[in-house]
């Protein structure tokens, strides 16, 4: 039993994260039928964006009211990234056959990469210290420190809560830009039919934008709970983290903004379920558990979704993909 | 390389004084080479005696031979062919880049020996060349061409000039590869790719190509007897050697890719795990002390295992395609890739059956040793002596011929027309009675049984399989590589290979920046040229679906390489 | 509207009606709760040209899809020379049925040539191994290929035009090589869907003087049409679905006569152009 509502809270967690960065592959793949999969970077520059924040502004401070001002540093980072990105390596390629976006994608991955690992120490007129490791992430008062045990056996970090409270907060904050403002309507209306909208007189290009913006607005807030919970962060923490975030995305149904926090969550939970029960059978089998195949598992889930539900639990908008 | 042209009416005007400036800047080009350019002999390879021409005077040597040949094509006693080359265009480029060239050198010069002051007037001669040929070029008029298509065949100068090619090729590699000042690397890259710009406007590359057409097996039994030569040029040197072997098992891997996403049209981001699964076979099977398999077949069925294996993989990676396409598909491969990594990684003892020691690897593979004959030991041809690498060289060779054979024949065969047929309409395709599923699987299967061939001997000559050899990176270097040179083109991918490998082995300083350039090489790429350097026609109408201009261009005689070939 | 003399049709001679090639028994097809094709009973014999008319949304390219085996119908049974076949493209094009699309499907970036050799893949065998070794039955298989489809490309009269890229050929040629590249795969029935659409009087005459060719080779043929005309003339028997089901089964005679198909079309919308033409 406490195996199962520690796993439970793992999973959630992890699912929260997941969830988050989710919404960025789907809101965009809504609006142009594209898969972005440098989103995984955009994640990554949101954490080190908040590291930069913290290390310019309040090094060696921990007081709560800095995490908002990290949260703003994150999202001007990431968003900037996500904005530049779509403008200068998308835009040209919108009536490109498929392979050429896919193609771009990786290199803009590997360039991001590659960019921070190599200039973060470099940036004028700051020490940063060199990404070419783990930099250690600010501990910040309330959301990091001393963990909760509601029973025993059951570990509840902060920073999790902190995560899934994130979520929430995103998932309404969400909600409510989608339906009650004039772009969010907009957006609806371009991933409707953008040729009509494009009629109406709304500017699909920047609704593209803006879907680019508000994923990574969401990527940046990921990252800085990432940061706080495995108190480190690294150049590479974008890949998997971002590969793992569009098997969500595909799980709820891609295009589909409810569907990629369930697909988050439901991901995060069996992610953590299957890793924990597999350790525990008997030997043969039980070696093929523990974190160590961890990924392994989120890699063979990825590829069943893909191959046997590509339409996702909530059902995708129609694709084609030929 | 071009600048802004000139008005139609300033050229009539002036255009009788073009053609003596061009001339007169490429004899300048040509003599300055003889001349000093430098006071310092420490720098450069020594460019400070007069009639001892070194590097950048070499360099700067050709391209004004270069500007002498067009010139005279244009008018005087070469002028016939002037009829079916472009001279004025290449001149054009040829001056713009000798300008570029000579200011590279300058600068190479003024930061290795500290100012311009100590520029000799050789130097600047080459400048005042340059400047010369750019300025003229500019004034000579273009004329009317002939096309190659009516041109009358002369077997005997068509051969010759192709082995003249070849053997310029094989001199070339082996003069860049011996160099280890960046700046000389670099200098002769420019000169390199300033000529190949030269000759390629004066419509060089067209006739090579119609050249090529007709003396298919020539050319690439020249080709390869250049190969076959080259560690000959090495002097029994290992290092370049080894960087050698390096590409080629880089550009065999890139081939077999290619296969996959240039002709199947598959995009396949895990196919380092089939190399690796034809390393880890190899690996295992071999005699190293901690080899976990205690079977030790001759290599030649270790080669087959392996390249089944790989091709076992090939087909099970390949399955999602009966369900998935395009990006998914592409998704699909990555997490196969991924998997397999990480199998190889945990695959210990600890975490599931021994089979890989875990993240320690099999190290310490002996060196193969096929009929008596040691790969690991030196050997005397000719009384030149060829080093271990040398002895992998000649395998890879043979392995990337077979490769290349495997290549060009499916292209060309009744499967890869059915390739074509599924990447321009997949409906369409399977309405026809086409086994698209089946034609998807092959290419899955045929490239990853290629990569492990290549994969059991990289075992043997990296001497140890590990897992970091094979992260989701080196797929997308392998993928870069096929962007680069061109989708569908064998040329293309042996070039692409080439420069991804070579350059950051070369230059040190670059190596650094390896994967950040290469990233933004994959972007720009994909913006400016996504059918690549070398582009196949096929693919290059698929990038440019709306072209018509270009749909016009291409004839029939492009699309179909050997096609008479069958017929024969 | 005229009826015409469909009985005399160019002086040509009917060859004798041979064997049942394909026959759909009460063939349905439901998609959820709407019935797209209801209890439809279609027969085609060698040597015959069959045309299927109705107006838009009657259920004709759900009907074509069943014979063609895209679709397996939700209730009845599509017989191919006796056989039920497996909705499967492939296996249909194998059996003998081939086809060409509406709006044309030809692979632009390919040659003429290659295109109908294209279409000659399920009739030949050759694998990787013998491809990569040229082996004697692929030098074999590639030089039959070759010539055979060099063979239909001049039978439909694109005999000069084989080395040009399928994009860059004109519409109407587009439609014979679509036509040509479906001859490749040895159908003993061919179903032509529109395959003038788009044309002119001159192109129009001169596919269907192409599709009596193909009769007269044998081959079954099923047509789909909006140009009533056309059909009239082309047709032995002609079915008229509306809204899913089988209004008239019969001859042109017996279809044009029908009060119901006038009043089928004059209740749909789309079709007062033809009507123009087949007045005209």
């Amino acid at each position: 039993m406490e195996i199962f509502l520690q796993q439970l809270v793992n999973g959630l967690t992890l699912g929260s994260l997941y969830a988050l960065i989710a919404v960025g592959y789907t809101v965009v793949y809504g609006i142009v039928q594209l898969i972005n999969f440098a989103h995984g970077e955009v994640f990554m520059i949101g954490a080190f964006g908040a590291l930069a924040t913290y290390l310019l502004l309040f090094q060696g401070q921990t007081a709560l009211w800095i995490l908002p001002i990290m949260i703003i540093g994150a999202m001007i980072a990431s968003v900037g990234t996500a904005v530049l990105m779509e403008r200068v390596a998308y835009r040209p390629l919108r009536n490109a056959p498929r392979l050429a976006p896919l193609i771009t994608a990786i290199g803009i991955s590997v360039f991001l990469q590659e960019f921070v690992r190599l200039f973060f120490d470099k940036v004028p007129g700051t020490d940063f210290p060199s990404a070419k490791a783990k930099i250690p992430f600010p501990q910040i008062d309330v959301v990091t420190g001393r963990a909760f045990h509601p029973m025993e056996g059951v570990t509840i970090q902060r920073a999790a809560i902190f995560t899934v409270a994130m979520l929430l907060l995103s998932a309404v904050g969400l909600w409510w830009f989608v339906n009650k403002t004039k772009l969010g309507r907009g957006m609806q209306a371009v991933s409707q039919d953008p040729d009509t909208a494009r009629l109406m007189g709304i500017n699909v290009d920047r609704i593209i934008v803006v879907a680019f913006a508000v994923g990574a607005a969401l990527a940046a807030i990921a990252g800085v709970a990432q940061g706080l919970q495995i108190t480190n962060v690294n150049f590479k923490m974008g890949f998997i983290a971002g590969l793992k975030a569009f098997t969500a995305a595909v799980l709820g149904g891609i295009g589909n903004i409810q569907g990629a926090v369930v697909g988050g969550l439901v991901l995060g939970l069996a992610e953590a379920f299957i890793t924990q029960y597999t350790g525990m059978l008997p030997d043969p089998f039980g070696q093929f558990g523990g974190s160590s195949w961890k990924d392994v598992w989120a890699f063979a889930l990825l590829i069943v979704i893909l191959v046997f539900r590509p339409q996702g639990l909530l059902g995708a908008k129609v694709v084609d993909r030929a | 390389m071009n600048l802004p042209t000139l008005p139609d009416t300033l050229r009539e005007q002036h255009s009788g004084k073009g053609w003596p400036l061009a001339l007169v800047g490429s004899l300048l080009l040509l003599v300055s080479g003889l001349l000093s350019w430098s006071f310092d002999p420490s720098i450069l390879g020594d460019i400070s005696i007069a009639f001892w021409p070194a590097s950048l005077q070499l360099f700067a040597m050709i391209l004004g031979a270069v500007g002498v040949l067009l010139a005279l094509m244009h008018r005087g006693p070469l002028h016939r062919l002037g009829d079916w080359f472009d001279t004025a265009l290449g001149l054009r480029a040829l001056g713009t880049g000798s300008l570029l060239f000579v200011v590279f050198s300058l600068v190479a010069i003024a930061s290795e020996a500290g100012g311009l002051v100590n520029v000799n007037p050789g130097g600047w001669l080459a400048l005042a060349g340059a400047l010369l040929l750019t300025v003229g070029a500019r004034f000579v008029p273009q004329r009317q061409l002939n096309s190659f298509a009516k041109a009358k065949a002369n077997p005997v100068l068509e051969i010759v000039v192709i082995v003249l090619g070849m053997a310029a090729i094989l001199f070339g590699a082996a003069y860049v590869l011996g160099r280890d000042d960046p700046w000389i690397f670099v200098g002769f890259l420019v000169m390199a790719a300033v000529a190949f710009m030269a000759l390629a406007r004066a419509g060089f590359f067209t006739w090579m190509s119609h050249v090529a057409q007709r003396h298919r097996h020539v050319l690439t039994l020249a080709a390869f007897v250049v190969a076959f030569l080259f560690p000959f040029t090495q002097d029994g040197s290992d290092a370049n050697m080894s960087i050698a072997t390096q590409v080629l098992i880089f550009a065999a891997t890139a081939i077999g890719l290619n296969i996959v996403v240039g002709l199947a049209g598959l995009l396949d981001l895990g196919y380092i795990a089939f190399l690796g699964s034809g390393a880890y076979v190899g690996a295992m099977m071999s005699n190293a002390a901690s080899a976990t398999i205690g079977w030790k077949p001759p290599f030649i069925v270790v080669m087959l295992i392996g390249a089944c294996v790989a091709a076992t993989l090939g087909l099970i990676i390949g399955s999602p395609t009966l369900r998935v396409s395009g990006d998914y598909l592409a998704i699909v491969t990555l997490a196969f890739g991924e998997i397999f990594r990480l199998s190889m990684f945990n695959l210990d003892g600890n975490n599931g059956p021994d089979l890989t020691n875990g993240p320690n690897g099999i190290p310490g593979i002996p060196d193969l040793n096929l009929f008596g004959f040691d790969f690991g030991k030196p050997h005397t041809v000719f009384g030149i002596q060829l080093g271990r690498f040398s002895n992998y060289y000649f395998i890879l060779l043979l392995l990337i011929g077979f490769i290349i054979l495997v290549f060009t024949r499916l292209n060309n065969s009744r499967i890869g027309r059915g390739w074509v047929a599924i990447r321009e309409d997949e409906r369409a395709a399977e309405a026809m009675g086409v086994n698209t599923f089946g034609l998807k699987l092959l290419g899955f299967a045929v490239g990853a049984f290629l990569a492990g061939l290549a994969g059991t001997i990289k075992a043997h000559q990296d001497t140890a399989a590990s897992p970091d050899q094979y992260i989701f990176l080196e797929s997308a270097f392998l993928l870069a590589a096929v962007v680069l040179g061109g989708m569908g083109t064998v040329a293309g991918v042996l070039i692409g290979a080439t420069i991804l490998k070579l350059l950051p082995e070369k230059l040190r300083f670059f190596s650094e920046y390896r994967l950040l350039l290469f990233g933004l090489l994959l972007v720009i790429m994909m913006r400016v040229r996504p059918e690549g350097l070398i582009a196949s026609k096929r693919r290059q109408l698929e990038f440019h679906e709306d072209d018509e201009e270009l749909a016009q261009e291409v004839q029939a005689d492009h699309l179909i390489d050997a096609a008479p070939e069958a017929a024969r | 509207m005229t009826v015409i003399d469909t009985e005399v049709q160019d002086g040509r001679a009917r060859p004798q009606r041979g064997a049942k090639v394909l026959d759909a028994e009460q063939v349905t097809m439901r998609f959820g709760g709407l019935v797209a094709v209801n209890k439809v009973d279609f027969d085609v014999h060698e040597g015959e040209i069959v045309g299927l008319i109705g107006p838009n949304g009657a259920g004709k390219t759900t009907f074509f899809n069943c014979l063609t085996g895209m679709y397996k119908p939700t209730s009845g049974t599509v017989k191919f020379y006796g056989e039920v076949l497996p909705p499967k493209p492939r296996a249909v094009v194998k059996a003998g049925m081939a086809r060409t699309f509406q709006n044309i499907r030809l692979f632009g970036n390919m040659t003429a040539l290659e295109n109908v050799m294209v279409g000659r893949y399920c009739r030949t065998t050759s694998g990787a191994i013998t491809s990569v070794l040229h082996g004697p039955k692929y030098r074999r298989e590639e030089a039959e290929s070759r010539s055979r489809a060099q063979e239909l490309l001049d039978f439909v009269g694109l005999g000069k035009s084989s080395e040009l890229l399928a994009r860059n050929m004109p519409y109407g040629d587009q439609r014979r090589l679509e036509i040509a590249r479906a001859l490749a795969t040895d159908p003993k029935l061919i179903l032509l869907d529109e395959p003038t659409a788009g044309m002119n009087p001159l192109e129009t005459q001169q596919a269907m003087d192409l599709i009596f060719k193909i009769r007269d080779q044998g081959l079954a043929v099923v047509v789909i049409e909006h140009d009533m005309r056309f059909i009239f003339q082309l047709c032995d028997r002609v079915l008229c679905l509306v809204r899913g089901e089988a209004l008239v089964w019969g001859t042109p005679g017996e279809v044009q006569s029908d009060p119901r198909v006038v009043e089928a079309y004059i209740g749909g919308s789309e079709l007062e152009d033809d009507e123009d033409e087949v007045q005209a």
